[in-house]
């Protein structure tokens, strides 16, 4: 298991490594200029001035010679300049990350005990009306765009009712925990209705099959009631093809946060990436896909190691 | 009583009948039907009726899609949803068609029991062998899980799993199949039980495990005193263990006697057939016998046997034949058998 474990971060680190490379190369042939930007926002700025920013954040220099610069910098921990914020980017990153983390963390842990509730539900009498019921909200959930379902509960809950803010930010200095949550429960539902929809179609499907497998009736031929057999028997077994889903639907919460992000003003990955290639941010833009990547990597990773130990017929070696 | 060889060489043999026992188990006109397309229903089961006594074996035999199965389940109360029931089951004189969900809860894995055909899949993947057999004690017996766990092991050791310790920790995939068959029937014997349903629980097994199985229900009947309703495909394999025999073809009993008397003077067609498809030690290398056509399909109008059978007439294809007694405990259900 330890070894199995070393060797994915070895290879985790590789992938990581080729993707660095692959993202320098295509931000760079991004049109724009970061210092053309600077110059309409400050006329002041002389040509000289402009000419040792251009020097500064690499512009004019061949590609492949500026990615090796990066690599070896990033090597020692610099991981360069923000020239929107003028900053170094992992100060601008650290924030933007826990915001996104926040989001997405709230998410799932709603999401599992949700999904696995409902799916579990809609498994036991399928084609019975709690399933009828059930299958139109996962319906829905996975049709309603999540502009469109954020737009919705704004006009709703805060515009005509005014009973939850339309910001996902507290304007307060220091918020309390209270205040943040406060501020979280529209973006949050809305992420988790994006994200419950498919995970409760997996969960009432692999519930289904398992409930039908020879050891189920094994079960109840013991003598075993409902609960008992659902879930000490099918729950677990059911479960471990959801590892998978989950571990790709990671990237797909991710992507969809950054759009919630977006609506609520959150300051996240979301945001933070958007700026970065919006404003020609070099380095940020790089740094906040890597972060994806990463994320996309260690969720992988995870998976696996839930697999093995979930199911005892694995062995990680 | 043992099974030295798995050629079954002793077609015929059975155990001695034993008429005196007290009555365990009463099935009377069972029938079980499923809904099927167009509002037809499809009848897998029909009019069953047979007994068993205390702590004797019923084998049942007939081929694939017959009905075997169905008739066990219909007794553990394990029918799929959709399943339609009629007839009664009378256990230990009880009604169990008359049981609550809760009943027969209780009844499941404490007086009857039932061991499956697949041992690789029957048992729950992800958990513990010892656990799932100490499952059942927890439930029926009301032991704590450290004591239901040790008898697990004592339970595993009583069917001749070497290292039963180590065993019970192992999951179902670190076992063999024929040590999985082996916990399986741990798990069902746990609380005793006064019946235990075998579906074909050799099946699925190479011919010289199957042997050892076989040896271990007879020895574990004669600790014990279960009845056993065992199932089988193969009259060959009945042939070992079985006291009565009941002979099932689409869904009816075509001859049920006691299993000396089936071997010695077989009354049905497709008995008959059935017992010259069986191998003979005397020419092992001559040709085996099979009947012709198969079960399924559209079922003939009358005797649900006539589009196979070598005798059939005009009444035959017009009229269904009853069982019914014509020697002393010998049924059978041909018209052309007096
Ligand atoms: N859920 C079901 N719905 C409809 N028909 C079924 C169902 N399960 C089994 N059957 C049918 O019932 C018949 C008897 O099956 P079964 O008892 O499993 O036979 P056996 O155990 O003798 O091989 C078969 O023809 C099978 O197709
Ligand atoms: S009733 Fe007729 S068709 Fe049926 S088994 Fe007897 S002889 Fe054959
Ligand atoms: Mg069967």
């Amino acid at each position: 298991m330890l070894r199995y474990t070393f060797f994915r971060l070895v290879q985790a680190a590789f992938v990581l490594l080729v993707m660095t490379f692959l993202l320098f190369m295509l931000i760079g042939m991004m049109p724009g200029d970061p210092v053309e930007n600077m110059l309409e926002g400050n006329p002041a700025l002389t040509p000289e001035l402009a000419r040792q920013m251009r020097e500064l954040y690499g512009v004019g220099v061949p590609l492949p010679v500026r990615y090796w610069h990066w690599l070896t910098a990033a090597f020692q921990g610099d991981f360069g300049f923000s020239s929107l914020y003028f900053r170094p980017v992992l100060e601008i990153l650290g924030p933007a990350l826990l915001q996104t983390l926040k989001l997405m963390v709230a998410t799932i842990v709603l999401s599992i005990p949700l999904s696995l509730l409902l799916g579990a539900i809609a498994a036991l009498r399928p084609g019975g009306w709690m399933d009828t019921a059930i299958s139109f909200f996962a319906f829905a959930s996975i049709s309603l765009p999540n502009f469109w379902l954020s737009l919705i509960l704004i006009i709703v809950f805060a515009v005509q009712f005014g009973w939850l803010p339309a910001s996902g930010t507290p304007l307060a200095d220091n918020p309390s925990l209270g205040l943040q949550i406060y501020h979280s429960i529209l973006p949050v539902t809305v992420l988790t209705m994006f994200f419950v929809g498919p995970l409760l179609r997996y969960v009432r499907a692999s519930m289904i099959e398992t409930m039908s497998s020879d050891y189920i009736r094994t079960a109840r031929a013991k003598g075993l009631s409902e609960t008992t057999v659902i879930v000490k028997h099918a729950l677990r077994n059911a479960l471990i093809p959801m590892v998978t889903v989950l571990a790709l639907g990671f990237g797909m919460l991710f992507s969809g946060a950054l759009v919630v992000e977006t609506i609520f003003g959150i300051l996240g990955m979301g945001k933070m990436i958007f700026d970065a290639i919006r404003y020609v941010d070099f380095n940020l833009a790089l740094i906040g896909l890597l972060l994806a990547t990463i994320v996309t990597l260690v969720s992988n990773l995870l998976a696996d190691l839930a697999y093995a130990w979930l199911d005892p017929r694995i062995t990680l070696k | 009583m043992s099974v030295a060889t798995p050629a079954l060489e002793v077609v015929g043999a059975g155990h001695v009948a034993q008429p005196d026992r007290p009555r365990l188990l009463r099935v009377s006109s069972l029938s079980v039907s499923f809904p099927g397309a167009e509002g037809r229903e499809s009848e897998v089961v029909s009019e069953l009726s047979y007994e068993i006594a205390q702590g004797e074996t019923l084998g049942v035999v007939g081929e694939s899609g017959c009905g075997k199965t169905m008739t066990s389940l219909a007794i553990m109360g394990l029918l799929p949803s959709g399943a339609k029931v009629s007839g009664s089951i009378e256990f230990d004189g009880k009604d169990l068609t008359a049981f609550s969900p809760r009943q027969w809860r209780n009844h499941r894995g404490r007086e009857v029991a039932m061991v499956f055909q697949e041992p690789m899949t029957a048992m729950n993947p992800v958990m513990k062998v010892g656990q799932q057999i100490a499952e059942v004690l927890v439930k029926h017996e009301r032991l704590s899980k450290r004591a239901a766990f040790g008898r697990a092991v004592e339970l595993l050791a009583s069917v001749h799993i070497p290292s039963p310790e180590r065993r019970a920790q192992d999951y179902p995939h670190q076992l063999s199949g024929g040590m999985r068959q082996r916990a399986m029937i741990a798990m069902a014997l746990a609380c005793r039980p006064k019946l235990l349903v075998a579906d074909e629980p050799t099946t699925a097994l190479d011919v010289t495990v199957q042997a050892q199985i076989l040896d271990l229900m007879l020895e574990l009947q004669d600790t014990y005193g279960t009845a056993i309703q065992f199932i089988s495909h193969n009259l060959a394999v009945v042939s070992e263990v079985a006291h009565q025999l009941m002979v099932m073809y689409s869904g009816r009993i075509v001859e049920y006697a006691p299993a000396e008397d089936l071997f010695a003077n077989p009354l049905h067609p497709y008995t008959q057939g059935l017992i010259r498809t069986l191998p003979d030690i005397a020419q092992p290398m001559a040709e085996l016998y099979t009947i012709p056509g198969s079960v399924g399909g559209k079922r003939p109008s009358g005797c649900r046997f006539s589009n196979r059978c070598p005798l059939a007439d005009a009444r035959c294809r017009e009229a269904e034949p009853a069982l019914r007694e014509v020697t002393l405990s010998h049924h059978v259900a041909c018209f052309k058998v007096n």
